[in-house]
């Protein structure tokens, strides 16, 4: 019983939070309000993501490639897209590339993946990681 | 900067455990999916961050406000959050004026007092 209602409602370490925020060159002191509503809002954000993420599953069990799913269709989400790609296999990659050429390449993107069938292994603009 | 940069991430049982909270019952996460949310909710850390501290910039101001924040989710298109957000701004607020007017505590002292929450 040694926080304020408010403050024990939160489950995330305020310090950790405070030293993210801090780790941005343009901050250097951060307010005990400021932090505390970072801290809620991304409790928020992060409980948001696994329920959105949740309902791309089938069975009980939430992977990886549910987020990343809901990640690559939300452009509000387009900060994540780097660190979250869709995982794929080469195969996999390989037909998505076929599809999209069948489609007629929706222009949206750069068309450098139309360039990179041989040596694809490289990657990529459209927010897919390949398994080797 | 932070010292070492497991710092600069969330823990993952923390954030693991508030999502299954939010879950129903039963529901596995897989450990790559919670690697995953982990680092997601620590990147967006830093993207609220960056975004507020946008807002103080071009106000000409220097301390980030809590009211920043609150702006900032309407920049980056997170409105949905404005509302749960503000709610527990004030919730904070109150608490915080409770601890105040408490035993006269020093600011960091955030003991012994609880708030009462209507519900």
């Amino acid at each position: 019983m040694s926080f304020t209602k408010a403050e024990k409602d939160l489950h995330l370490p305020l310090s950790r939070v405070k030293t993210i925020m801090k780790s941005s060159p343009e901050v250097d002191a951060v307010g005990p309000e400021p932090l505390y509503l970072v801290t809620k809002v991304t409790e928020l954000f992060v409980i948001d993501l696994a329920k959105r993420a949740y309902k791309n599953t089938k069975g009980n069990m939430l992977e990886y490639k549910h987020i990343a799913e809901v990640v690559q269709e939300d452009d509000t989400l387009d900060f994540l897209r780097e660190i979250m790609p869709r995982k794929i296999t080469v195969r996999q990659y390989k037909e998505l590339m076929a599809r999209k050429a069948a489609r007629g390449d929706r222009s949206d993107d750069e068309s450098s993946e139309e360039s990179s069938e041989g040596e694809s292994s490289e990657e990529s603009s459209s927010g897919v990681e390949i398994i080797e | 900067m932070a010292e070492k940069l497991e710092d600069l991430n969330l823990p993952m049982t923390v954030v693991t455990r508030i999502v299954k909270e939010s879950l129903p019952e039963g529901v596995a996460i897989s450990k790559e999916a919670r690697t995953g949310l982990a680092k997601a909710a620590s990147v967006f850390v830093l993207y609220v961050t960056s975004a507020a501290t946008n807002i103080v910039k071009n106000n000409k101001r220097k301390a980030l406000t809590g009211q920043d924040v609150l702006e900032a989710m309407k920049d980056i298109e997170f409105d949905r959050f404005v509302e749960p957000l503000t709610e527990a701004l004030e919730h904070y607020k109150q608490a915080v004026a409770a601890r105040k007017s408490g035993a006269g505590k020093k600011k960091e002292d955030v003991e012994d007092v609880e708030m009462v929450e209507d519900e």
